[in-house]
């Protein structure tokens, strides 16, 4: 069970973080404002300042909000069934390129549920690995990444 | 890397490519090759890279196809930062300018141009000093002078920061003593518009930049910065082709040559035969009719420089920026 | 009457059978790279471009410019159907557009978008046909400071509509300020807000950001509603797209309003995004409906959809007439007029007039091809949204990562589109507007450049913008739309105070 205070609190921490780099980075390339123009820095600075600024609000605002629950545990189970699969489909672009990824991954997505047959499932997941080759590689000259087990294939 | 450090690794890539030169060449693509673009669609580098696979394709002088890929991000940073990662690889050429080792001098950038293996350099743009078409100066003596009397100088518009365009800006206004505020756009073509419009007093655009301008009768060359004026060709406007630009030493402005070259690179690591093999394509293109055409077209100057000879020519290109940036305060702590 | 005469020859030279197939060939290319997020109209016109090394410039324009329109609709489909904008200009349309599909009207709301755009396209060849001196006339008054003031004016029009808690608007606004002005900056050259990343200097696409805040986050929402083994329940039926396109005249007046504000950022050249998030706002602004906008109101697809596509063909004429692109694709297509020989400029209409009003006149017939085709898929495309949840999730999942790395070849963008997701995630779930985020990504940077331009020009003076007539309009304008809403909501708690 997530609630709705902890996902205020959690975005307003992020926001703010980023706020934060955004004006440590933004000093580094000078803040002015004369006759020579404008500085590089000034506006990422400011626009620094009020990511900053409203972030804080924010995190006072959500910490005595009352909010109540915004996710249950089914609910956070089914986000998570498809956060993680597609984490780990990134994840395994470098090493297996994006075709092999992309049928294991579809694959395990269907079959998951049941549904499909393990066959069908494997079929269809194939498939479409094979269209996004064809239509991508030899239709548009865009190459996609063949990974690891690519380059150790010769491919 | 030190300056020298710079040097050394230059001239060990030119030995390389002397050797190169000598060797057999043997290798052939494999497989398709990648042309990476360090500028947006539509500019002179784009162009540049079109025209060359243009040929390419028209006389099938490889068998495997082109695709054109452009990586304009950061100035064109994006499409060489992208060529060092890919070293080893010989099917991806890169196409740029003299940017390829002038902008990391002025911006902290992932890489060097000694990251990359040099070709060579096919075509020399031109540079012309333009004013708006009702401008009351006739010459760029005339122009210094307007300029010297106006409170707060000129300004001067170009493409990109830290560039050329800037780096010629900062030469005009040492040479002739006067005060140009540059102003930067994102490419030549706006530069021309701004000039148009009277937003800016003037230009340094390459002649086909601001050809279509010109002949449209919304702004004129004043002068070419070479030595020598450029060839006739066909008439621009009523009465006027190119060779009736006066170089800028004949016109009152003491800056005899500024040009900028495009050129073509490999990634680092490549072998010997595949350096000589896209010397020697780059040199069959320009012996192709469509190629004579494209520079033609473009007011451009023709010019083969690889090998040895390239090396030098960006070893004597660095110290001269190199100068000018350091007493401009442009330079970056690597 | 010239013109007319010119495009009455203009028509006789497009007008021919290969002409006409190759109408056909281009507009169902681009509907394939439309629909496909990461291919997008630059790309596929880039890549039939050596195609058309060897052909007339009027024929080979006529396949580009095919292309064109075809992508332009294309764009629309993955926004209404998954919520991916494949373009920048279609991401005003996923705002009612999707939440209409996701109704079970996926061809109603499809069938809107594509007559809409249509009616915008048309105005838009309308205009350059009997405008075209007047139109680059006027672009030439654009110089920084009024660049500016048009930004600014999209941002007004379109920021504060309230619906949202102002601080987190703000947030993401600055947000998306600061992720516009990662990499090189083009007023000083130097490097930014990379945050020790080299890769970064590129700086952030558009498409990436997209990707990820969109498609991504979209899903992450929609996994956790059950829904996961039926799809949307929609009904594949033809006379649904014929009651549509009749129900259009209906809207009358959104279309002309969003058409005129197209036309008009097409020209200045505000370009076809700003275009359609301004007519998106104002629409919500002065509409009897503005309400059920975000809803999946008719009206919030009309209002981007007709702004975007009079735009991006009123985009075409600065490109034609001046030499400055009004979109990407059209600066690819510059490129192509370079080597076939033309010159861009203002007297490419003098010089090359068979070309100009050929093109004019296919601008006509391939808008006609295009509609029919894809009015012709709508049934087809509506039938996706049939396919069950646990099925096409994960392959949005895997097209969303297509075009995010294809984008620039890059690992890099496909990590940063992750992150994207989780952020559109929570800012979707906590009610953070992603809208002005995407906006101010898009827009940001060139604003910036426009006001350190017109610093530059004047000497660090904000004087320069009520220098003239024009941009002291534009910004009062803009200011005049910021503060309305201020006065309404003041207004309102006045009156119910008293």
């Amino acid at each position: 069970m997530v609630s709705r205070r902890n996902l205020e609190l959690i975005t307003a921490l992020l926001t703010g973080a980023f706020g934060v780099a955004v004006i440590i980075s933004s000093t580094e390339n000078g803040i002015s404002w004369s006759e020579e123009g404008v500085g590089s820095g000034t506006f990422p600075f400011l626009t620094g300042l009020v990511i900053l600024g409203g972030s804080i609000v924010n995190l006072v605002r959500g910490a005595v909000s009352e909010g109540g629950i915004a996710l249950h545990a089914p609910e956070v189970k089914r986000w998570l069934g498809l956060f993680v699969p597609a984490t780990l489909f990134v994840a395994f672009i470098p090493l297996l390129g994006l075709y092999v990824s992309t049928a294991l991954y579809v694959f395990g997505s269907i079959a998951v549920h049941g549904v499909w047959s393990n066959v069908k499932a494997a079929a269809f997941a194939i498939a479409f690995a094979a269209a996004v080759y064809i239509l991508f590689e030899w239709m548009f000259l865009v190459y996609l990444p063949h990974g690891w087990l690519g380059s150790l294939l010769g491919w | 890397m030190s300056l020298t450090a710079r040097y050394v690794a230059a001239c060990g890539v030119s030995l390389l490519a002397l050797t190169v030169g000598q060797a057999k060449a043997d290798w052939k693509p494999t497989k398709s090759i990648e042309f990476v673009v360090t500028a947006g669609p539509g500019g002179g580098t784009d162009n540049f890279a079109r025209a060359v696979q243009n040929v390419i394709t028209k006389h099938k002088l490889i068998d495997q196809p082109i695709v054109v890929v452009n990586k304009p991000g950061g100035s064109g940073a994006e499409g060489y930062i992208y060529e060092k990662s890919q070293a080893g690889d010989p099917h991806k050429v890169v196409f740029g300018t003299s940017n390829a080792w002038q902008q990391p001098m002025v911006a902290k950038l992932a890489y060097n141009y000694t990251d990359l293996t040099p070709i060579a350099a096919m075509v020399q743009d031109e540079f012309l000093l333009w004013v708006k078409q009702d401008a009351p100066y006739k010459t760029a003596k005339d122009y210094v002078a307007a300029a010297n009397a106006k409170a707060g100088g000129f300004k001067m518009g170009g493409a990109q920061s830290k560039d050329t365009d800037e780096l010629l800006t900062r030469m005009i206004s040492k040479e002739a003593g006067i005060k140009l505020v540059y102003v930067p756009f994102k490419g030549g073509g706006e530069a021309a518009v701004q000039l148009a419009g009277g937003h800016i007093d003037s230009n340094v655009n390459n002649p086909s930049e601001s050809l279509g301008q010109w002949r449209g009768g919304t702004q004129r060359p004043l002068c070419v910065f070479n030595s020598k004026r450029l060839p006739k060709g066909d008439k621009i406007t009523a009465t006027e082709s190119w060779s009736d630009v006066p170089t800028c030493v004949e016109s009152g402005l003491n800056i005899p040559m500024f040009q900028q070259p495009r050129t073509v690179w490999l990634p680092s690591k490549v072998t010997p035969d595949q350096v000589t093999f896209y010397i020697n394509l780059m040199k069959k293109v320009q012996e192709q009719p469509e190629w004579k055409e494209y520079v033609t077209h473009t007011s451009q100057t023709s010019t083969f420089i690889a090998g040895d000879e390239f090396a030098k020519f960006i070893k004597e290109d660095v110290e001269r920026v190199h100068k000018i940036a350091s007493e401009e305060g442009w330079l970056v702590s690597k | 009457m010239d013109n007319l005469e010119a495009l009455l020859h203009g028509f006789s030279i497009a007008i021919s059978v290969q002409h006409i197939l190759l109408m056909l060939l281009g507009v169902f290319l681009g509907i394939v790279v439309g629909v496909l997020p990461g291919l997008g109209a630059p790309n596929g016109v880039s890549l039939l471009l050596p195609l058309t090394f060897g052909m007339q410039p009027v024929s080979a324009i006529i396949l580009l410019s095919s292309m064109y329109w075809g992508a332009l609709f294309g764009g629309s489909v993955t926004s209404i159907l998954f919520n991916i904008p494949g373009e920048p200009s279609s991401v005003a349309t996923t705002f009612d557009g999707y939440p209409m599909a996701r109704d079970g009207r996926p061809t109603t709301a499809l069938a809107t978008a594509f007559s809409s755009a249509a009616f915008g396209a048309f105005a838009g060849v309308v205009l350059i046909t009997v405008a075209a001196s007047w139109v680059a006339s006027v672009a030439l008054e654009f110089g920084p400071a009024e660049y500016f003031a048009v930004y600014l004016l999209a941002f007004a029009s379109f920021v504060g509509m309230g619906g949202t808690p102002p601080v987190k608007t703000l947030v993401a606004l600055a947000i998306g300020f600061a992720i516009a002005a990662i990499g090189i900056d083009t007023v000083s050259g130097s490097v930014r807000l990379t945050m020790g990343v080299d890769e970064l200097v590129k700086g952030v696409n558009f498409v990436v950001a997209v990707m990820g805040l969109f498609g991504i986050g979209e899903l992450l929402i929609a996994v956790e509603e059950e829904m996961h083994v039926r799809g949307v329940n929609s009904k594949v039926d033809w006379r649904e797209v014929f009651r549509t396109v009749g129900n259009m005249p209906k809207y009358w007046w959104t279309l002309l309003r969003s058409t005129a504000i197209g036309c008009w950022m097409g020209i200045t050249p505000g370009g076809p995004t700003a275009a359609s998030f301004m007519s998106y706002g104002i629409a919500k602004r002065f509409s009897r409906n503005g309400a059920n906008f975000g809803k999946g109101e008719p009206e919030g697809i009309i209002a981007p959809e007709a702004a975007d596509h009079s735009a991006g063909t009123s985009a075409l004429l600065p490109m034609l007439a001046l030499g400055i692109p009004g979109s990407a694709t059209a600066a690819v297509m510059m490129g192509g007029l370079m080597i076939w020989g033309l010159n861009p400029g203002p007297t490419l209409f003098v010089d090359q007039k068979d070309f100009v009003w050929g093109l004019i006149a296919s601008m006509y017939l391939g808008n006609v091809v295009a509609v029919l085709m894809v009015l012709l898929t709508v049934p087809l495309f509506a039938a996706l949204m049939r396919v069950p949840f646990f099925i096409i999730a994960p392959l949005i999942v895997v097209i969303c990562t297509v075009g995010a790395y294809s984008v620039s070849n890059s690992y890099l963008d496909v990590m940063l589109m992750m992150g994207f997701g989780v952020v559109g995630y929570l800012f979707k779930k906590v009610q953070y507007p992603i809208a002005p985020l995407v906006l101010a990504i898009v827009i940001g940077d060139k604003a910036e450049d426009a006001f350190r331009q017109a610093m530059l020009l004047s000497g660090g003076s904000l004087r320069i913008f009520y220098a003239n007539a024009l941009v002291t309009t534009l910004v009062t304008v803009a200011i005049i739309l910021l503060l309305v809403p201020l006065f309404l909501t003041m207004y309102s708690k006045v009156v119910r105070r008293s």
